[in-house]
């Protein structure tokens, strides 16, 4: 019992002094009516940092940082990136817990992510409240932006820089009909969010145009995809793999030539990553065109890899770096407008909408549709594996 | 009747590394009456030993030696260093409970799969690693192979699966032919009994962690050079691999060997024929079924509690 | 195959009392040395009934909305309560039952699901919370006793494994309920999002004013913990309790007194999966959503450190627990008041080691020595070896002792980490004069990796604390803060 109570008391000691310190922050924060743009901003990039889609949240991570440490300056800002971490394995109480803080924070004027689509359905109601806008890089279901069925799940304050499913699904099914010309397609979903809209959308398409259609749902801790591979029909002309791992994506095709089977593999864009994906013949469809091959990106690639040493390009993190740049880009807007005090995060929020960005990192000028919080004229670029490798585009 | 083969081939597969999991399971049961919940995680950092040697090696693509000796390398490397961890972790976490209440060491193996899932992943980052086997000699392991029938058996499934077998008839022969195998059967039949004879018994039980431990490292490496793997597979594949144990009755070796391929069947003709959506649910219901009319499993002894 | 306990029979005169094992008893004798202001502090305490204990708390806890307007705060509170009420649910089953349940959280989703069918969109039902309340304890508590089922024919390490495939099974339905027979019942991967809050007599519990958590939650949950709590009190204290006690200690000789051993046990199922089931109905109507992952391992971990750090068996205990993890798992978060927490856990470390003795004082001298020399001759090298971010106080301060480089060589991280990691095994095995030249080594090498490795990425370092907590407690005292001396599993 002593040891016990020394424990207890050095914890208690411990919550104390935690307790202290936020609530010396918070004062601080809370004297002043708006927030100096000389002051340090907090950017907090709500994403998976843990569990079994942290890959996606880390690669986010290091673009949107690099965003931060190389165009900051350039804003006229100081940018404190702060990581939230969403867990897909613990529901809506993070990204909740989360936007409780950030709300609570004075030098939150805005939010990256966040990046799953189920954390944004958890918290946008609450950043929308609280007049935040948030600006996810990946986020791409539907009706997070757009009205499905009578339901719209997103806020105005919601952004994306990436198109939706809706234009994914879609454009990826008729490429597969109209220049593949398809008789039968496999569709494989991983009982997650990401995959089930996607596959959903390709199989509602080719059903449409008369293409027979086989759908495999595998559970999403599915290591081993042997059995599915034996269960692809040898005349199947595509399977539709719509994973956020490309390495599964390549272990895939290549257990497809094994086992002697025509079959094509189809990535969306999860699986665009030309180091980890790269069975020649595969397809792969992505909001962007690989922008190790967009000659304005070189010196930023360049500049990645070094501070990343050992890491290689995704498709995930390009439009993190996006998304930083037109959060800070609204900003500085909102500050010039505002005589170096943002007095509300609304103006932030307003000035968003704003943002138009040339040189976007993604190829070409970034502009918003007047529609939706969705990007102007957003389309998916299909490639092809070739042989050495490279994905070359084909539609 | 080709789909029927390729199944097969795929349960085989698929089997044989669950049975050297469920192996490592049964060892330590049969010793310590311990569930190691860490042993899946044990699996998941020998994939990870297997991928660290194969790059230093020079990676699949351009190997500085042959495929064979490749392979045994990396495998013996992941054999080793599982075994020490495997020892560490029963010195460190195990072995200090040995007289404490049940729930004990119990709660220390969640707390060590939970820690060492972790650790990996700041290490080592949440990234899938793939051996990326295709790319020795242009897929010669995917494309060279026997016939069954319109069926081809690859090259790496015969190593896999030739592999795990082979190691399963060493470890029989180990435990029913040798002293120490047998100072690990009297142990598990009786621990007090055992020791009163005058068996060391933290020799042999360091010695099962080992034979365990290793057999993991082994399995990671026969499952990583066909799968990509990540630091979190160990919570699966060691759900797969103790469901394997219990089937094939925890505590048995000629038990586990049997539940793994069972379960490696299950598994896939469930997926092939019956429904790839529900198919954990029929693993999971074969599982229960056997927890409920058969506890003691296929080939467990029933158990029965002196007071 | 003979029992594992050892000794039951064959216990010397002077050994432990009955019912006791030599372990346990060794542990409470050791315990019973010594004394000091300290004992007698405790046994002054230990004279407040448990109800001013209670009423103390609660009191506490409801003046947290008026020390802090922020919402974040509020809703940390509120998970913290939640986790409060989880926890003395399982205590139902691993502490008093001595059931070991690894499919619990299971009934917290099966609660959080049923309430979300009966007040959403799904099929349109909106039941008001008096009607939807007693329904989903009724829902939790009719599966726990299912699950039970099982359990009369298992017990032990076969029990865990039943109620763990029991979660798989939960994920499994609820991860592809959107097609049972063709209807989309449970919303499949995608969850529900269109959960209503609580609301009865036309009045709905708002959840957040203009984005800032609302406190009606917070007291609502705070209420339900204090009843939960205050029943199972007398639940505990009744026959009930008692005959769940003796099945703990030992389901033999229970059975042989004549107890209804499986009706207890079902009824200790029951007991933790309605209590649960109810936690879900409030975390359910809060967050408006439920997704099947929520309710899954990482949670079920959580759960037991609360339980067994506080100490399995002890109601306070349980509640501390959770008290401790759920905010401590918060500021873990932030590597700000991560650092701070790391400092303030190693000097506690120290003086629970030590005492205020000679060898302290040694101890932490040679430390800051060691440190700032290191410090110097890493400087001296390469400026670039110390020039790592020096923001804010602490970290100022920090920075003369401490090597923070400003980049990291990629075999860093890993070298240390196994390093410090395997120095800090190797303490535990040497004893005297050796261990205290190790432990100013072991102290600046922890220091250096906390800073530089575990800081950079909080969020599995967060999970690797709760991993050693786990590992550390069932070693050094395995009956928790507060927990009764036996909790046997048989």
């Amino acid at each position: 019992m002593k040891k016990g109570i020394s424990l207890f008391l050095a914890l208690a000691a411990t919550a104390v002094v935690a307790a202290s310190a936020q609530a010396n922050h918070r004062t601080a924060a809370s004297a002043s009516a708006g927030v100096s743009c000389k002051s340090t901003f907090t950017l907090p990039f709500v994403t998976p940092l843990t569990g079994g889609a942290a890959f996606l949240g880390q690669e986010q991570m290091s673009w949107a940082s690099y965003a931060v440490k190389t165009l900051a300056k350039s804003y006229g800002l100081k940018i404190k990136l702060v990581g939230g971490d969403t867990p897909v394995e613990q529901g809506a109480t993070p990204a909740q817990d989360l936007a409780q803080k950030y709300v609570g924070d004075k030098s939150v004027v805005a939010i990256l992510g966040p990046s799953t689509s189920g954390a944004v359905a958890a918290s946008t109601q609450t950043y929308f409240a609280a007049g935040i806008a948030h600006l996810s890089p990946s986020a791409t279901r539907t009706d997070l932006t757009k009205t499905v069925g009578g339901v719209k799940e997103g806020t105005p304050a919601f952004f994306r820089d990436v198109p939706g499913d809706y234009i994914q699904g879609p454009s990826d099914a008729n490429f597969m009909i109209k220049n593949l010309k398809v008789k039968k397609v496999v569709i494989m979903d991983f009982q997650e969010p990401y995959s089930l809209g996607l596959a959903s959308a390709v199989e509602t398409t080719l059903k449409a145009a008369g293409v027979s259609t086989i759908r495999l749902s595998a559970p999403n801790t599915t290591t081993d995809y042997s059995a599915y591979v034996t269960k692809v029909p040898s005349d199947a002309d595509i399977v539709f793999f719509p994973t956020q791992k490309p390495a599964d994506a390549q272990t895939f095709a290549q257990q497809l030539l094994e086992q002697g089977k025509k079959a094509k593999v189809f990535g969306g864009d999860g699986s665009n990553d030309s180091t980890a994906f790269k069975v020649p013949g595969s397809y792969v469809s992505n909001f962007a065109p690989d922008i190790t091959g967009i000659p304005a990106d070189k010196a930023l690639v360049a500049g990645w890899q070094k501070a990343n040493p050992g890491k290689t390009v995704g498709s995930f993190g390009p439009p993190a770096y996006g998304a930083a740049q037109i959060l800070m880009s609204a900003i500085h807007l909102a500050c010039k407008a505002d005589h170096g005090v943002i007095k509300s995060r609304r103006d932030v929020l307003r000035k968003v909408k704003q943002v138009s960005i040339k040189n976007w990192i993604l190829g070409g000028t970034f502009k918003w549709s007047t529609k939706s919080n969705d990007p102007l004229n957003a389309k998916f670029y299909i490639f092809q594996i070739q042989q050495n490798g490279s994905y070359k585009l084909v539609g | 009747m080709d789909t029927f083969i390729q199944l097969t081939v795929d349960a085989l597969t698929l089997g044989s590394v669950y049975a050297l999991i469920a192996l490592g399971y049964t060892l330590v049961y049969g010793v310590l009456k311990l569930l190691n919940f860490a042993h899946g995680d044990v699996f998941m950092v020998g994939t990870f030993i297997g991928f660290g040697v194969l790059q230093l090696l020079g990676g699949a693509a351009s190997p500085n030696v042959p495929v064979w000796a490749l392979i045994t390398i990396i495998t013996l490397a992941a054999m080793g260093g599982c075994a020490i961890l495997g020892v560490v972790i029963e010195r460190f976490a195990y072995r200090p409970l040995r007289d404490a209440p049940r729930i004990a060491p119990l709660i220390s193996a969640l707390g060590v799969s939970f820690f060492l899932a972790n650790s990996m992943q700041l290490l080592f980052g949440a990234t899938p690693r793939t051996y990326n086997t295709f790319e020795i000699g242009n897929g010669e392991l995917y494309f060279k192979g026997f016939d069954i029938g319109n069926v081809r058996v690859p090259l790496l499934r015969i190593i896999t699966i030739g592999a795990a077998f082979a190691l399963m008839v060493a470890l029989y022969i180990l435990v029913n032919k040798t002293r120490t195998g047998k100072a690990m059967r009297a142990t598990s039949y009786d621990r007090e009994a055992a020791e009163m004879m005058g068996i060391d018994i933290n020799r042999v039980i360091r010695f099962t962690f080992i034979l365990g431990s290793a057999l993991a490292g082994a399995a990671g490496v026969m499952f990583a050079l066909r799968v990509p793997t990540t630091v979190a597979i160990g919570f699966v594949a060691g759900l797969k691999g103790f469901t394997a144990a219990v089937i094939g009755g925890i505590g048995s070796i000629p038990g586990a060997m049997a539940g793994g391929l069972i379960l490696g069947f299950a598994e896939s003709y469930t997926q092939g024929y019956v429904s790839t959506k529900w198919s954990d649910l029929v693993v999971f219901s074969i599982l229960v079924a056997f927890m409920i009319f058969r506890p003691q499993g296929l080939l467990g002894r029933a158990d029965i509690r002196k007071v | 195959m003979t029992d594992s306990t050892p000794h039951s029979s064959d216990t010397p005169a002077s050994g432990p009392a009955v019912g006791q094992d030599e372990w346990v008893a060794r542990h409470a004798e050791r315990r019973l040395m010594r004394g000091g202001p300290l004992a007698a502090m405790e046994e002054r305490l230990r004279a407040i009934p448990w109800w001013a204990w209670l009423t103390l708390f609660v009191g506490v806890m409801c003046l947290l909305p008026a020390l802090s307007s922020s919402g974040y705060v509020r809703r940390v509170g509120f998970d913290t309560v939640l986790y409060m009420m989880l926890a003395l649910g399982l205590n139902v089953v691993v502490g008093w039952g001595g059931l070991l349940d690894l499919g619990y959280v299971a009934f917290y989703g099966l609660g959080a699901y049923s309430y979300a069918l009966l007040d959403s969109n799904q099929f349109h039902l909106h039941l008001p919370a008096y009607a939807a309340i007693p329904a989903v304890v009724a829902i939790g508590a009719i599966a726990g006793f299912l699950l039970g089922l099982p359990s009369r024919r298992l017990h032990g390490d076969y029990l865990a494994i039943v109620t763990l495939f029991f979660l798989q099974l939960f994920q499994t339905i609820a991860t592809n309920g959107d097609s049972i027979f063709g209807h989309n019942v449970t919303g499949g991967a995608f969850g529900i999002f269109t959960v209503t809050p609580l609301h009865a007599f036309g009045h709905t519990l708002v959840v957040q004013h203009s984005g800032v958590f609302a406190v009606s939650y917070y007291y609502l949950a705070l209420a339900f913990f204090a009843v939960i709590y205050v029943a199972l009190r007398f639940v505990n204290l009744s026959r009930t309790g008692r005959a769940w006690r003796s099945l703990r200690e030992d389901p033999l000789a229970a059975e042989a007194m004549g107890m209804p051993v499986n009706t207890l046990k079902l009824m200790s199922f029951a007991f933790g999966a309605a209590i649960a089931a109810l936690t879900g109905t409030l975390f359910a109507s809060l967050s408006a959503s439920v997704l099947p992952l929520t309710f899954y391992f990482v949670l079920l971990i959580t759960v037991y450190t609360m339980v067994i750090l506080g100490g399995s068996g002890s109601q306070r205990g349980v509640v501390l627990g959770a008290l401790v993890i759920g905010p401590l798992l918060e500021l873990l978060r932030d590597p700000n008041k991560s650092r701070v927490i790391f400092y303030i856990a190693l000097v506690a470390g120290l003086l629970f080691a030590f005492r205020l003795s000679r060898r302290l004082g040694l101890v932490a001298v040679a430390t800051l020595a060691l440190g700032f020399v290191c410090r110097a001759i890493a400087g001296a090298i390469h400026h670039s070896w110390v020039a790592g971010s020096a923001k804010g106080g602490f970290q100022h301060v920090l920075s003369y002792w401490l090597i923070i480089p400003r980049h990291l060589a990629g075999w860093i991280p890993p070298v240390t980490y196994i390093g410090v990691i395997g120095v800090a095994l190797a303490l535990t095995l040497v004893r005297g004069r050796l261990r205290l030249a190790l432990l100013p080594p072991t102290l600046y090498l922890a220091a250096f990796v906390w800073d530089n490795v575990m800081l950079t990425q909080p969020d599995p370092a967060r999970y690797i604390v709760l991993g050693l907590i786990l590992i550390a407690l069932m070693i050094i005292r395995p009956n928790g803060l507060l927990g009764e001396r036996r909790v046997e599993i048989v």
